[in-house]
């Protein structure tokens, strides 16, 4: 995949040199150049609502242009039925899991502001999620479904979308990439040319 | 040759796989590309499988820690072995990105259910699959444990014993460190005098490491460089030439690009090849069968979508302390001790992490660099046991999450906290854990993509762990603010998972004898963490090798007399 020249001193601009192995750019790059997403597994709907919560979940105002999407990976796993290795068994599978609480946000705010979550304020809407996050926020799906598990699950997933995401990464001085051929000032206060100052 | 029909009549098959989880089927109905896929094939009847003719001498289950050395010790003494790995067989200079996302193939990624009050992670914190097991994705940490450790019983009147002393092992360790290059401090600070320093020099200290010397110093606390199975210089490896060193890219969690890090697929692996081993990766063992006096006559595995039947004498079990007992509950194999699947410990691996003035850049370098084992029995410990302290680096996706779970942040909270990713370091401990009636291991009765029944981990943090990380994490804090950090906080959590087929010195309470030996089954032994009779005050992985060289030298020599 050709790297596009990007802004010099940055993260990305590390990605097109020697320092960053193939593997490395290959899996980097096609998070750079994602091309728009439709849903595969979710109802246009509901995709939507996952959106709308990753928004605010990881609000992106600097990012108008270009957001880090969140919610394609969610309803790509969930498409292709993979699992990360464990579940917390208070919680049903994943797919339900997501179908449940995406629903039980919405009575949140059914409940709270007698609206749809996606035509809320955006401080509506943090509101909506901070009862989520307090683990007994209302409606009957949270009668059934674990509601501070199922906002750490959710929260942890987008939270490793994000983070991967080399616009995130840049974000937040990591370069950890660009590892080639090897790092010899690793010391406290030691950065290599290649790294970004910090 | 004796007639096929006779060898299946003796069979005992008791899996009965069938696809119970609702959305499971679903998804099989919805997606005929799925349904056509050889994961959702129902499995065949016995009599489709493949007969394969050949019997030999050994089948070796699990190509980790627990395998692939006495895979080694097996071959070289000229038997005819096959290893059947479940994962597959990687090419890591080529196949390995940098990047955490990239690299989840390297773990044990089918759902295990985690239940109790404090359910265990697994997936990536817990597991591993492919060629090389969870050494692929291990910190290389790899201290001795101290001759204590084997026996809390005695000394506590809790936990439980090993069944041989610290002298058993020591020749082990002494072999392993040498074998794999372990780069470490020559003479060893803490335990016995040791005939023999590690091979190589420590590797460098990274900016975590740098900055618990500073504060473990403030406080009294001795500290060293760790033992580590990473190169810290070229290293001639039996098998496979010479590893390159390391180059302190700091993702040992996320597998090693170049060979540095001693995991199976560089080390014993590769002198098994040489020695004829025949590995067969993407074998998923799903029956053990046995004739009629219960002995193992072979497994039955899929391989690439297919069956096949692989015969043999002799059967090593090492799928490490989930798939393990797992599997001996699917075959009703090695049950009567009432202790498959009992016995589950893991670890207290509280971790503290604080910010600093200085940059750390918290990615490069060995992640553990430095080690104290002062608080192997701290003086005012109000606990059985005692753990050891660890400096970590921390690479960005892995940390995220955890200050996501952990510290409950979110929105702007969250991306304002890693702004200062660069300024934080971690400290952990890894600490003893007794075992408990309510930690165990079961079948339930939600079903895999096999059909299988999914294991469920039950854990439940005791009173001892919970004194033990409250000690631990004061401590830490303290050795941060002596540092100068500032914003500490803990992520509770527990490593390793370990002793769900112990073993001991009676079949009445033990599944395997001293020398990894199924009580019940003569011609099956059990080699992982999951015999461990305590978790110990270490990481696992060089005593799970070293168990595996011993099971290996026992097993050899009792063939040996029975040929004499």
């Amino acid at each position: 995949m050709p790297v596009p020249v990007y802004p010099s001193g940055t993260v990305r601009a590390l990605l097109g040199t020697e320092h960053v192995s193939e593997a490395t750019r290959a899996a980097l790059q096609a998070r750079l150049q994602a091309p728009a997403y439709e849903p595969q597994f979710l109802a246009p709907e509901t995709f939507a609502l996952l959106e709308a919560v990753a928004a605010r979940l990881f609000p992106q105002p600097d990012r108008l242009e270009q957001s880090i999407p969140l919610a394609p990976a969610v309803d790509q796993r969930l498409a292709e039925g993979r699992a990360d290795g464990w579940r917390y068994d208070a919680l049903p599978p994943d797919r339900e899991a997501y179908r449940l609480g995406l629903g039980g946000i919405q009575e949140i705010a059914q409940s709270r502001f007698q609206a749809d979550f996606t035509t809320l304020s955006p401080a509506q809407q943090d509101a909506a999620l901070q009862l989520l996050a307090n683990g007994n926020p209302p409606g009957t799906t949270w009668q059934t479904l674990d509601a501070g598990r199922f906002f750490e699950e959710l929260m942890a997933e987008l939270t490793e979308t994000y983070y991967a995401h080399p616009l995130a990464q840049e974000e937040i001085g990591y370069a950890g990439m660009a590892d080639l051929p090897t790092w010899t000032r690793i010391g406290l206060d030691e950065r290599e040319p290649r790294e970004p100052v910090s | 040759m004796p007639d096929e029909e006779i060898i299946e009549e003796g069979v005992i098959n008791p899996v009965e796989p069938e696809i119970q989880d609702p959305l499971l089927r679903a998804l099989l109905a919805d997606d005929p590309v799925a349904a056509a896929t050889p994961i959702a094939t129902p499995v065949e009847q016995p009599q489709a499988i493949l007969a394969e003719a050949d019997e030999v001498d050994c089948v070796v289950i699990g190509l980790g820690a627990g395998g692939a050395p006495l895979l080694a010790r097996l071959t070289m003494a000229g038997l005819k072995v096959v290893a059947l790995e479940a994962g597959p067989w990687h090419t890591p200079e080529k196949d390995f990105a940098t990047d955490e996302k990239a690299q989840e193939f390297l773990f044990w990624n089918d759902e295990r259910l985690c239940a109790g009050t404090d359910p265990l992670a697994m997936g990536k914190n817990n597991s591993g699959t492919g060629v090389g097991g969870s050494t692929l994705h291990y910190t290389a940490y790899t201290p001795r444990p101290l001759p204590a450790d084997l026996h809390l019983k005695r000394d506590f009147g809790q936990g439980e014993d090993w069944p041989f002393g610290y002298e058993e092992l020591e020749p082990y360790y002494e072999e392993l460190e040498q074998f794999l290059g372990i780069s470490g401090p020559t003479p060893y600070t803490w335990g016995p005098a040791r005939r023999k320093g590690y091979p190589l020099a420590p590797l460098p200290l990274n900016g975590a490491a740098q900055l618990m010397v500073r504060g473990a110093e403030a406080l009294g606390i001795a500290t060293s460089p760790a033992a580590n199975a990473a190169l810290s210089a070229r290293y001639y490896q039996e098998g496979i030439g010479w590893r390159e060193a390391c180059t302190n890219r700091g993702f040992c969690q996320a597998g090693c690009s170049n060979g540095a890090k001693a995991s199976m697929d560089v080390t014993f692996i590769p002198l098994a090849v040489r020695h004829g081993a025949d590995i067969r990766p993407n074998s998923f063992v799903t029956e053990i069968e046995r004739d009629e006096r219960g002995r193992v006559t072979g497994v039955v595995y899929t391989q690439n979508g297919e069956q096949q039947r692989q015969r043999c004498r002799h059967l090593f079990l090492c799928g490490g302390s989930v798939e393990t007992p797992r599997l001996l509950l699917l075959n009703e194999l090695a049950l009567t001790s009432g202790q498959v699947g009992r016995n589950l410990m893991a670890h207290p691996g509280v971790q503290v992490f604080g910010t600093f003035a200085e940059a750390v850049r918290p990615y490069k370098g060995i992640p553990g660099g430095l080690i104290s084992q002062d608080t192997h029995r701290p003086k005012d410990a109000d606990f059985v046991g005692g753990y050891l302290l660890q400096s970590i680096g921390v690479m960005p996706v892995t940390f995220a999450g955890q200050v996501a779970r952990g510290r409950k942040y979110w929105g702007k909270q969250l991306r304002d906290y890693m702004q200062g990713y660069n300024h934080v370091a971690g400290i952990n401990i890894l600490g003893d854990c007794l075992p408990h009636a309510d930690n165990y291991l079961e079948l339930a009765e939600e079903k895999d993509a096999r059909g299988l029944p999914k294991p469920r981990l039950h854990f439940n943090i005791q009173e001892n762990e919970r004194r033990m990380n409250a000690h631990a994490e004061a401590l830490m804090r303290r050795i941060w603010a002596a540092a100068g950090a500032t914003d500490i906080w803990a992520f509770p959590r527990s490593a390793h998972v370990i002793g769900t087929a112990r073993m001991g010195l009676s079949g009445d309470d033990a599944v395997v004898d001293a020398d990894g030996r199924a009580f019940d089954v003569p011609n099956l032994y059990i080699c992982d963490n999951s015999t461990f009779p305590s978790a110990l005050s270490v990481n696992p992985a060089l005593t799970i090798m070293a168990l595996s060289l011993r099971t290996a030298d026992k097993f050899l020599a009792k063939e040996q007399r029975r040929d004499g």
